[in-house]
C-alpha cells in the first residue's frame, strides 16, 4: 500500500519520531515515542494511561501533526452511544426528503433515504472514512468514562478497522486510523480491550524536562522562571495533595507568571498566582501551611 | 535496514522473555508475544533502552505489572539472571508452567472448617453434607432457605456460627440482592405514551409506513440505571469473625450488582476482579491470595485516603452508594478519619456504615474512628446476622426516589 510506504518514510524509527515530535513542540522520551511509533507502524491501538495532566491527549494531537493528518477526537462520557460516536441519521433532512419527493410526485426509495446523503458522520466514522493518503489519528479520550457496553462497541473498530451500520452494511477503512485511547483509571478496563492494545504508562516528566516543555509552550517565559516553576511543582507533588498539579497546570502557571512580568519565581509571585497551580481550598491550606517561600525554593528544607 | 541488531531472532527473544514474565506472574498472551516479535524488526534494539521500551509497550497491559516487568527485564538484560533456560528451542515443553498454580490451591484454602472437626452434632439434617455441597446445590439451598426461617439461625451473630453453618450462611448471604437507587443516564428508551422528548429515529422509521407522514410519534425518556455500588470491607484482626461471611456479601454484590469491592486493614486492595469469578470458592481463594494483610491492624483513615485518591475521586465514588463494613477500631487519629469521611461525603450519593459491634448490648459509637465517621454516614446498621444484613440491603436501596438529583 502506498500510504504505508509513505508512513515508513515519515517514521523510519522511534528516534526519528522523537525528533519529529520535538519539532512539533512536543517533548517526549524514548518510551512514549516508541509507543506512538509502534502504534502507527504496527497499526495497533495504543492505550495511554497516566496521572491527569501528563499530556496524554497532547501526545495524540502531536502525532497527528507529525503525520500531517487530521485528528478525530471523541471525548467519552458515561452514556455515550453510537449516535454520538459513530453516526446518526439526519432526521429532519429525511423528513424533508420525503416531503419533497411527495411534492414533486417522485418516489423515494428506502435505500436513498438511508443512504450516505442522509448520514451524519461522527468521529469514529470520519476516521474510518478518511480518504488518506495517510491514516487519520483517532483519539478516544478518557475511554474509562464511557460505560462497559460502549467499550465493547469499539472492539470491532479497534480490531478490524471496520464499522457496521445496519442500513448500509459494513464500512471498511481504506486507511485504518492510528487509534490512541486514554484512560484515567476510574475503572478497570475490560481485558478484551487491553488485549487489543499496546500499553504505555506516562510518568510525570523530570523537573528538567518539565522546564523544557514549559519553555516550548510558553516561549516568552524567562528560563529561570520555567526552571523555578518546574522545581516548585515537583515540590508540590511531594505534598499530600488532593489534586497534584500536572504538566498542563505548570504551563498555565508559567503563562500567568509571564503575563505578570515575573522573571524569577519568588514567594510573592507564587502567592499572587497560586490559583493557577493549586486547585481546591484544602490544597491551598496545605501549601500555605508548608510555606510559600518553601514553594518558591528559597529555603531548601 | 541497517545491520546486525535487526537480525536478532525476534521469535526466540519474544518467547524467552514472555515465558519468564509468565513465570513472574505477568499474564502475557501469545498475541502480545507475537506483537513483540513483530515490533522488534521495526524498532531494532540498538540499545538496552530501545529494547526495554519496545518490550514494555507490547508486553505489559497494566500499570500494576510494571514493577515485575522492570525487575525481570533488569534481571535478564543486566545479567543478574542466566537466561539460559529461555534460550534454545522455544517450543521446549518445560518452560510454560503457569496454569497449574491455581487449581490445587483453590480447594486447600477453602475458608470453611474441614469435614473432620465438627464440634458437636447439630440437629439439622443437611449439615454433614456441607463440604461436598457444591454439586447438590438446589436441594441443599432449599434446606438452608427453610432453615433460615428458623429464627435462631437468622438472628445468630456471624461470630457465633458453628463452622459447618458458615458454609450455608455464606451461600445465603451471597444471594442477597443489593440494589442501589436509580439515577438517570444519558441514554434513552422508547416510551409508548407522550413523554418529554421525541424519538426522531423511531418516528422517521414509523413515518415511512405512512407515506412519510409522521402520524405516529414515538417518544423517549432517559433510561434509568442503578447507581454504582462500592463496598469497602475491613479485614483486620478485630473483624475476623465477620469477614468470612462479609466476603460472600462482597462477592454476591460484585457478581450480582456489578459492585466494586475493596478490602483494607493496613493497606487497601481492590478485589473486584478476583471476586468476579463464577466459582465462589476459587474467587475467595484468589481474593485471599491478593490481599496480603488479612487480620492485621486497621488503618482506616489511610485506607480511605488511598481509596479516594486512587479510585474515588476519579469517578468510582461519584454519585455512588458506598458501603463501609468496619468496626471502626482504628489505629489512626480520629481527626484524620473525619477528614477522609468528609471527602467521601462530597463524592458519594449515600454512605452506609455496617458495624457488627453495634449489635452488642450497651454499644455506643463513642470511640475513635467510629465516632469520627458517624456524622458523615446516612445509615448506620449492624449487619452481624442474616436478619441484620437485610437491614443493610434496605439501607443500600433506600431513598429510591430518583427525584433527588441534588446530590448527583
Amino acid at each position: 500500500m502506498t500510504d504505508d510506504a509513505d508512513l515508513d518514510v515519515r517514521l523510519p524509527d522511534a528516534a526519528a519520531l522523537t525528533r519529529a515530535l520535538d519539532e512539533q513542540d512536543y517533548l517526549t522520551d524514548l518510551g512514549l515515542a516508541t509507543a506512538l511509533f509502534l502504534a502507527a507502524r504496527l497499526r495497533q491501538p495504543l492505550l495511554l494511561e497516566g496521572e491527569p495532566g501528563v499530556g496524554k491527549t497532547e501526545a495524540a494531537k502531536a502525532l497527528a501533526r507529525v503525520l500531517d493528518t487530521p485528528l478525530f477526537r471523541l471525548q467519552c462520557y458515561e452514556g455515550i452511544d453510537a449516535g454520538e460516536a459513530l453516526y446518526e441519521w439526519n432526521y429532519p433532512r429525511q423528513l424533508l426528503g420525503i416531503r419533497l419527493a411527495e411534492a414533486h410526485d417522485t418516489s423515494l426509495e428506502q435505500a436513498e433515504l438511508f443512504g450516505p446523503d442522509y448520514l451524519l458522520r461522527r468521529p469514529l466514522l470520519q476516521a474510518i472514512e478518511h480518504p488518506g493518503p495517510r491514516p487519520a489519528v483517532l483519539l478516544l479520550d478518557e475511554i474509562d468514562r464511557a460505560d462497559a457496553e460502549f467499550e465493547a462497541y469499539t472492539y470491532e473498530l479497534l480490531a478490524e478497522s471496520t464499522v457496521t451500520i445496519p442500513e448500509l452494511g459494513t464500512i471498511r477503512a481504506t486507511h485504518p486510523p492510528v487509534v490512541v485511547l486514554t484512560s484515567n483509571r476510574t475503572r478497570d478496563l475490560h481485558d478484551a480491550l487491553k488485549r487489543r492494545c499496546l500499553y504505555h504508562w506516562i510518568d510525570y516528566p523530570s523537573p528538567r524536562q518539565a522546564a523544557e516543555i514549559v519553555r516550548r509552550r510558553v516561549p516568552r517565559s524567562a528560563e529561570p522562571l520555567a526552571v523555578g516553576a518546574a522545581d516548585a511543582v515537583a515540590r508540590l507533588r511531594s505534598l499530600d495533595m488532593e489534586k497534584p498539579p500536572g504538566i498542563a497546570e505548570t504551563i498555565d502557571w508559567v503563562s500567568a507568571l509571564t503575563l505578570l512580568g515575573v522573571q524569577r519565581l519568588d514567594a510573592d509571585a507564587a502567592a499572587a498566582t497560586l490559583g493557577s497551580i493549586v486547585k481546591g481550598r484544602d490544597d491551598l491550606d496545605l501549601v500555605r501551611t508548608r510555606g510559600l517561600s518553601w514553594l518558591a525554593g528559597a529555603s531548601h528544607a | 535496514m541497517r545491520e546486525d541488531p535487526a537480525s536478532i531472532v525476534p521469535l526466540e527473544l519474544a518467547v524467552g522473555l514472555t515465558t519468564l514474565l509468565h513465570q513472574g506472574g505477568v499474564p502475557v498472551t501469545p498475541e502480545r508475544a507475537a506483537r513483540f516479535a513483530e515490533a522488534l524488526p521495526l524498532a531494532p534494539p540498538y540499545g538496552r533502552q530501545q529494547l526495554y521500551w519496545t518490550a514494555r509497550v507490547t508486553l505489559v497491559s497494566d500499570r500494576s505489572q510494571l514493577a515485575v516487568f522492570d525487575a525481570l527485564f533488569a534481571a535478564v538484560f543486566d545479567g543478574r539472571l542466566d537466561p539460559s533456560d529461555s534460550r534454545g528451542d522455544p517450543t521446549a515443553p518445560p518452560a510454560i508452567g503457569s496454569e497449574p498454580r491455581e487449581r490445587p490451591a483453590a480447594r486447600d484454602n477453602r475458608p470453611v472448617g474441614g469435614p473432620g472437626d465438627l464440634p458437636e452434632p447439630t440437629p439439622r439434617v443437611a449439615s454433614p453434607g456441607a463440604e461436598h455441597a457444591d454439586e447438590d446445590g438446589p436441594e441443599r439451598e432449599a434446606v438452608l432457605a427453610a432453615a433460615s426461617t428458623d429464627e435462631r439461625l437468622r438472628e445468630t451473630s456471624f461470630a457465633d456460627l458453628d463452622p459447618e453453618d458458615v458454609a450455608g450462611m455464606r451461600r445465603l448471604v451471597r444471594r442477597l440482592v443489593l440494589s442501589t437507587p436509580l439515577r438517570r443516564t444519558r441514554r434513552s428508551q422508547p416510551l409508548h405514551h407522550a413523554g418529554e422528548r421525541l424519538d426522531m429515529r423511531r418516528t422517521v422509521r414509523a413515518a415511512q409506513r405512512t407515506a412519510g407522514d409522521p402520524a405516529h410519534l414515538v417518544y423517549r425518556r432517559r433510561r434509568r440505571r442503578p447507581r454504582q455500588l462500592v463496598l469497602l470491607c475491613d479485614v483486620s484482626g478485630s473483624m475476623e469473625p465477620y469477614t468470612r461471611v462479609f466476603l460472600s456479601l462482597l462477592q454476591g454484590a460484585v457478581t450480582g450488582a456489578g459492585a466494586e469491592a475493596f478490602v483494607f486493614s493496613t493497606r487497601l486492595t481492590r478485589l473486584t476482579r478476583q471476586l468476579s469469578l463464577r466459582d465462589p470458592d476459587q474467587a475467595l481463594t484468589r481474593a485471599g491470595a491478593t490481599a496480603p494483610d488479612w487480620a492485621g491492624g486497621t488503618r482506616l483513615a489511610d485506607s480511605l485516603h488511598r481509596f479516594l485518591d486512587s479510585y474515588g475521586r476519579r469517578g468510582l465514588a461519584r454519585g455512588a452508594v458506598v458501603v463501609i463494613l468496619s468496626d471502626g477500631w482504628a489505629q489512626d487519629d480520629p481527626e484524620l478519619v473525619s477528614a477522609q469521611m468528609a471527602r467521601l461525603r462530597l463524592l458519594a450519593h449515600r454512605i452506609v456504615w455496617v458495624n457488627p459491634r453495634k449489635a452488642a448490648r450497651g454499644y455506643a459509637p463513642l470511640v475513635g474512628g467510629m465516632a469520627a465517621a458517624l456524622p458523615y454516614c446516612d445509615a448506620f446498621v449492624s449487619g452481624h446476622s442474616l436478619a441484620a444484613l437485610e437491614e443493610v440491603v434496605a439501607a443500600v436501596g433506600a431513598d429510591d426516589s430518583w427525584h433527588d438529583e441534588r446530590k448527583s
